[in-house]
């Protein structure tokens, strides 16, 4: 008796559970998930920035699913697709990013070459974009630093204009007479220089500068640096990547010019560190300021804790066990800041309507990012670095192996 | 004057690694009339190889034999497929599956290795070992480079005129089929210049990558386009050829780019190379076929 009437308890308990479990469905269900896609470098010779931002992105999604997602609706990396950072590839991903009517918002794909191909067409779609990587000031402000910038084109990177101007400090002070500058022949290379040259002229009107061009992955510089040495350079600022810094700083060394090396950001990544060895003690570069800080700012320390733990201390991370290296600023932690600004704006504007969510980003004041500390936007501005979000490094040989560590520290 | 020096020390020590590459090409044109469009993914993987297993721990020594050892499977390989292609007559059949084939090279080589830089082993120098001539720097890398091609063109020059092998490479490439007929191995003698000629491709992707530093999946693509070049202005075929073309190409860039632009150092070469194909398109060291019907 008593056991029939357990059964028909449990019976009636299971139906229950059951009942309230196919109620439930249809809600989980109906529960899409808000998405955000993007095309960059996964593979190919410069995925270290690709690769790098999309397990940032990863782990911001992550971090808001744990968290319940945004009013109850999981967050999701939609579409990412690889384009080897390659324009013609980005601009063939993005259309079919674009023709996605899920995806909600946009990361802009690494570098100034891809980003400026599919620029005008995310403008004329208007939905939301954060840039993570590429430097050219074309892509926030396409009519020139004093017009308004693009609508929906907002940025966490080390834009050339900031680069210039911490550099730019640094050649002053360091009093050189002449500056050569060798820089790639893309948008960012031929930008960068620009902005260089003239704000060395601005800053002190007796530096001379000579600029001198190269093709992605030459093999020889010789001509470059011969040219650079005949006008008389006693110092050189290379604007490219770190595999092309590699066989410039090789060709100095064969030339054996014995001037100080300064590099972009783009540039004292792993490839660089890889290609020339010991030979990179010495270069000096600009990048973001939260890396020097000991301790780490609270979420930079909190992204850097998440990124070990799903990946280890691995080339990313770099040689140290118990600091990250400088490059994971501009490879994965500008992924995170820009997936984490998305999210968080769409949820502030409760919506995922385009102008909603660009209102929203504009309103963004003082947001704890990772790579850098506080992050502010507004209608006039959409360029989150500012030169004071910069500080000197310069590559030092230390126990933990080669690495760069801020310029004032430096022996 | 030292700037001049500069320029010129550069433009032969690319020229040498160009005149390298020229080689290789050369060598299945001679027998077979053919370029293979896959030497310099042979070169990379060659040199990824020793980079990656070096990485690793093994002795380099082992590596560059294993590499070689590659390169002889590579060729082969390279031989078989463009084969049947060879045998359709149409230039289409060849260039399809050698550049085919380079591809796979290049794809099997990012999903082994990864499709980044690798740190490639200094063998013999380093970057920073050189000496002074005439108050300019010559980086013995590069002086390498340059004394493996001469001397690879003396021993295939010799090879070729004072060997009866050499003399049968030379029948074929005059005419394979009356090669035939008077009982030459046509077959062997074609497979072998496909298995010098992928080894004359990882000797150069081993040396390139040492100057270099790293190597990655698409190493070898460019420097394939700047060898064609130096093979055409030289005369496709002739090894001679292949030395002063590398030699004209790099010097000329290094030249334009020193004292003109650095952003043309590039394009001169493609110049060069319309130009050469307008005057004398069978190039300067090869007599022009003379088809008697």
């Amino acid at each position: 008796m008593i056991s029939n009437r357990y059964n028909r308890l449990t019976r009636g308990a299971l139906l229950a559970g059951v009942a309230t479990l196919l109620l439930a469905a249809p809600a989980t269900a109906q529960q899409d998930p808000i998405q955000i896609g993007f095309t960059t470098a996964i593979t190919g010779p410069f995925n270290e920035f690709g690769e790098g931002y999309r397990r940032g992105a990863e782990i911001a999604a992550e971090q808001w699913n744990a968290r319940g997602g945004i009013d109850g609706r999981p967050v999701a990396l939609g579409m990412v697709l690889d384009d080897q950072l390659v324009p013609d590839r980005s601009v063939q991903n993005m259309r079919r990013i674009l023709d996605n009517p899920d995806i909600a918002a946009l990361i802009a794909p690494s570098g100034s070459g891809p980003t400026l191909a599919i620029i005008d067409m995310v403008e004329a779609d208007g939905r939301p974009m954060c840039n993570t990587q590429a430097q050219t000031p074309l892509i926030i402000w396409p009519n020139g630093l004093d017009q308004p910038p693009r609508r929906n084109v907002f940025s966490v990177s080390i834009g050339n204009t900031v680069e210039a101007d911490k550099l730019g400090e640094a050649l002053v002070a360091g009093q050189y007479n002449h500056v050569g500058i060798l820089h790639e022949s893309t948008g960012y290379g031929v930008t960068g220089a620009e902005i260089l040259k003239s704000r060395l002229e601005e800053l002190d009107p007796n530096v001379t500068v000579t600029v001198e061009s190269y093709n992605q992955r030459a093999p020889d510089m010789t001509a470059q640096l011969a040219r650079a040495q005949r006008a008389g350079a006693d110092v050189l600022v290379v604007i490219g990547l770190g595999a092309d810094l590699a066989v410039i700083r090789r060709n100095i060394a064969r030339l054996n010019l014995a001037i100080p090396l300064y590099a972009t950001a783009g540039g004292v990544t792993p490839p660089y560190i890889e290609g020339a060895g010991e030979l990179t003690i010495g270069t000096r570069a600009a990048s973001s300021a939260v890396m020097a800080a000991n301790p780490y700012p609270a979420k930079t320390q909190e992204v850097l804790d998440a990124y070990v733990a799903k990946h280890g201390r691995d080339r990313w991370w770099g040689p140290d066990q118990n600091r990250a290296q400088i490059a994971i600023a501009s490879t994965m932690l500008t992924g995170y800041d820009c997936a984490n600004l998305l999210f968080s704006a769409i949820e502030r504007a409760g919506s995922t309507d385009p102008d909603a969510v660009i209102a929203a980003m504009q309103e963004t004041r003082d947001f704890p990012g990772a790579s850098i500390e506080s992050i502010s936007f507004s209608p006039e501005d959409h360029d989150a670095m500012t030169t004071a979000g910069l500080t000197v490094y310069e590559m030092q040989s230390t126990p933990a192996g080669l690495t760069l560590v801020p310029r004032e520290t430096a022996n | 004057m030292s700037f001049f020096l500069s320029l010129l020390l550069a433009g032969i020590s690319v020229g040498s690694i160009y005149a390298l590459v020229a080689l290789g090409l050369n060598l299945t044109f001679l027998t077979t009339r053919t370029l293979n469009f896959g030497h310099g993914s042979i070169m990379m993987i060659c040199a990824i190889v020793i980079a990656y297993f070096a990485s690793l721990g093994y002795a380099v020594p082992l590596l560059l034999i294993g590499s070689l050892a590659l390169a002889v499977f590579l060729g082969l390989c390279v031989e078989r497929i463009a084969r049947p292609a060879l045998r359709g007559g149409g230039s289409m059949g060849w260039v399809v599956s050698t550049l085919g084939f380079g591809i796979l090279l290049q794809g099997i080589a990012a999903r082994e290795f990864g499709s980044q830089a690798v740190a490639f082993p200094a063998i013999i120098f380093s970057a920073a070992d050189f000496f002074i001539v005439g108050g300019v720097f010559v980086a013995y890398q590069y002086l390498v480079v340059l004394v493996v091609s001469i001397m690879l063109i003396l021993i295939i020059e010799l090879f070729l005129r004072r060997t009866r092998w050499g003399h049968a490479v030379r029948a074929v490439s005059l005419d394979a089929e009356l090669g035939v007929v008077n009982g030459l191995p046509v077959k062997l003698i074609i497979t072998m210049s496909f298995v010098c000629s992928a080894l004359l491709a990882a000797v150069a992707g081993i040396l390139v990558a040492q100057v270099g530093g790293t190597v990655d999946p698409a190493f070898g693509f460019n420097l394939v386009l700047f060898g064609f070049v130096a093979a055409v202005i030289g005369g496709m075929g002739s090894s001679v050829g292949a030395l002063v073309g590398g030699l004209i190409v790099g010097i000329l860039s290094k030249m334009v780019a020193g004292y003109v632009s650095s952003a043309a150092e590039h394009a001169v070469a493609f110049a060069l190379l319309m130009l050469m194909l307008a005057i004398r398109p069978q190039g300067i060291f090869v007599q022009p076929e003379v088809n008697k019907a």
